[in-house]
Formats: structure tokens, sequence, C-alpha cells
């Protein structure tokens, strides 16, 4: 095929001297395979990972903290922390006792499977059950890349307004579960939550959506007894 | 912007391509990018100049193709193309994976493209 778009200013080669090679070579087949990598690593292992996404400000770090308050007697747990640099998170839920990894992705917007990947060479894999990923806070960039966990939790919240569904569809297209935070706030940020509820269920029918909020505690069991991994479901 | 990561993996996988068949000079880069990915074509084509330059494919074309999604649905064996969203407040109808015959959830089987559809050389 001869490129029809004259778009590129100097091409020295004559139209009979160019050649094409058909590729079909997926840009994003090196990430995905480390994330299937990391999968067969935590399947061998019985652990179930999460990897939590959602904007700044959703309440993620929050969020896994009453998450691992719930959880941590009953499995052994841990939090790989993505952020760009700052580390108080990490503290923040190292208070708990339970291993975390800060992934600092620098100037990164995502995180991607190669870091995670490098943060499960970290812990000890044969002590965890549960590993919660919480990803850079960001609604559009991790949505391309996955980590290998077993699902993806969306944490949207009443305070980023009514529209965070609607602009954001990528995100909840590719989620398994949805947690609509900050539920309290929601009559003060006049959002309705059964219409952040409703967006959710015009893009994907059938996701799980759990209103929460780590003020009142409402939905937090739920959304804990949705990620307590079974043991006994441990995989061959 | 993970454009600028997808940019950075399409020159260097290129130019891998290239050396490894001993091609001199690459013309034209074709991509594929489906429209269920978050990928901003203008983004992209941003970016993909910017981590060019300097490089062997400095003067190369990018030409982005848009692949239509195409949802199946397992309650009502659907397949096509999927139910927009579009309201007073859309800026442009936002893809879903409603069944637009069922109202059912689909599965996308097409629209998650992200590749290198091929290359053009000059000898």
């Amino acid at each position: 095929m001869i490129n029809t778009q004259p778009m590129t200013p100097v091409i020295e080669a004559k139209p009979e001297e160019i050649y094409d090679i058909e590729l079909e070579h997926s840009l994003l087949e090196a990430n995905a395979k480390i994330a299937r990598a990391n999968r067969a690593l935590l399947d061998e292992h019985g652990i179930t990972a999460v990897d939590i996404m959602g904007a700044i400000g959703s309440g993620k770090t929050t969020l896994i903290g009453r998450l691992v308050e719930r959880l941590k007697i009953k499995c052994g747990i841990a939090v790989f922390n993505g952020d760009a640099t700052v580390a108080a998170d990490t503290e923040l839920i190292a208070s708990q006792g339970v291993p975390v990894v800060q992934i600092a992705t620098v100037n990164g917007c995502h995180l991607d499977a190669n870091l995670v990947g490098k943060a499960l060479k970290s812990v000890k894999l044969t002590s965890l059950d549960l590993i919660l990923i919480e990803n850079i806070g960001n609604l559009i960039c991790p949505a391309e890349f996955p980590l290998g966990s077993r699902s993806r939790m969306v944490v949207v919240s009443v305070t980023e307004g009514p529209w965070m569904v609607k602009k954001h569809p990528h995100m909840f297209l590719g989620a398994d579960l949805v947690v609509i935070n900050k539920t309290d706030l929601a009559e003060v940020m006049s959002v309705r939550v059964e219409q952040l509820v409703n967006d959710v269920h015009t893009l994907k029918p059938d996701l799980r959506v759990i209103p929460a909020s780590c003020k009142t505690g409402a939905g937090l069991d739920e959304i804990a007894a949705l990620l307590a991994p079974e043991k006994a479901a441990a995989n061959a | 912007m993970h454009e600028l990561s997808i940019a950075a993996t399409v020159v260097e996988d290129v130019l891998g391509f290239a050396e490894a068949r001993g091609i001199g000079k690459v013309v034209c880069v074709r991509l594929a990018i489906g429209e269920l990915t978050c990928v901003q074509t203008e983004q992209l084509k941003f970016c993909y100049e910017s981590v060019t330059r300097e490089t062997a494919l400095a003067d190369s074309q990018l030409d982005i193709e848009s692949v239509p999604a195409c949802v199946k649905c397992a309650n009502c064996n659907y397949e096509g193309p999927p139910k927009y969203w579009m309201d007073s407040l859309s800026e442009a109808p936002v893809p879903t994976l409603q069944c637009p015959e069922c109202g059912k959830a689909t599965e996308a089987a097409r629209g998650h493209e992200c590749a290198i559809k091929s290359i053009q050389y000059a000898a």
C-alpha cells in the first residue's frame, strides 16, 4: 500500500522504492505478558490481588486502611502503595502492622506490571492471602495497564461531583467492582448516589456497585467480605 | 499521559524491527487503536514527534487507524456495534457494554487494540 496522506514534508524514496511490512504487533503486550507472569506467581501462592484505582482524593488510601482493619485478623494481607513521590500514605497503612511496599512511579501516571512484579519480589508471598494494590490517583491512564490482579476496583467519591462516571467511562468498562465513596457527604455535595449507580450500570449493567462511607462505616463490611479470599478456593 | 509510554514503546519496537530486518529508513508507522482504549490520537502523535526527535524515526509519519468497537452478548447473541450513551451533556457518544438489543452486559470482542499494524520503509 502506498501512503496516501502527504503530510510528511520530505520523503526521499520514490513510491516504487517504498515497502510495507505487516506487523500486527501489540504495544500493550509487553506489559500484558508481565501481568500474566505476576498472576501466575500469585495463583501459585493462592494470593488474590486487587488493583484499586480512582482519582486523586477519592479516598483510596483511607478505604484501604479501613479494609485492612477488617481483614488483617482474617488473612495475611499486604498493601502495595503506588504513589508518584510521597511516602505519607505508606506510613499511614504500615502503622497497622501489615507489610506495605511503596511503589514510586516518579513521574509515571499509572502502575505497570513490571513495577508490581518487582514489589512482589520484596514481600514474603508464603505468608500472604491478599494484596491490595493502590494505583496512582488517575481515572484514565491505569485502564490500559493490567497488573496481574484478579480484580480491579474503582473508587469514585461524591465529592468529585455528579459526572465522574460519565467522564471516565473506560475505567468503569474494565472494572469488576465500583465503590461510591464518601456517601455521608452526598447531600452537602448535591450529588445523588443512585444517579452514580445508574451511570455505572448504563456503562456496564452487571457491575457490582457498593455505596460506602469511611466515616460512618457504611458499605465497608460488604466490600471487605467481597475481597476476603476464600482460602479453600486456592489454585490447584 | 500514558500516550508517552505508548509512543516510547512504538519507537523502541519499530527501531528494533528495523534493525533486525536491516531496514534503512522507516517512512511511516501505522497503528491500530481501538475505540475502547483511552488512547488520545492527537496526544499520541505529539508524543511520537517528541520521542522520535534525534532518532532514526525523526522524519517518519505516524498514521493512526481507529478500530471500531464490537460487542458480543451472551444473553441474546447480539454481535455488532456497542450501544452508545449520549445525552444533552455529552460531547461525544460514549461506547458502553450494555447490549443494544436486550440491555444485558456484553463482552467487547473488538475495540481494545493498541498495535503497530505495519511499517512502511524505503529500501
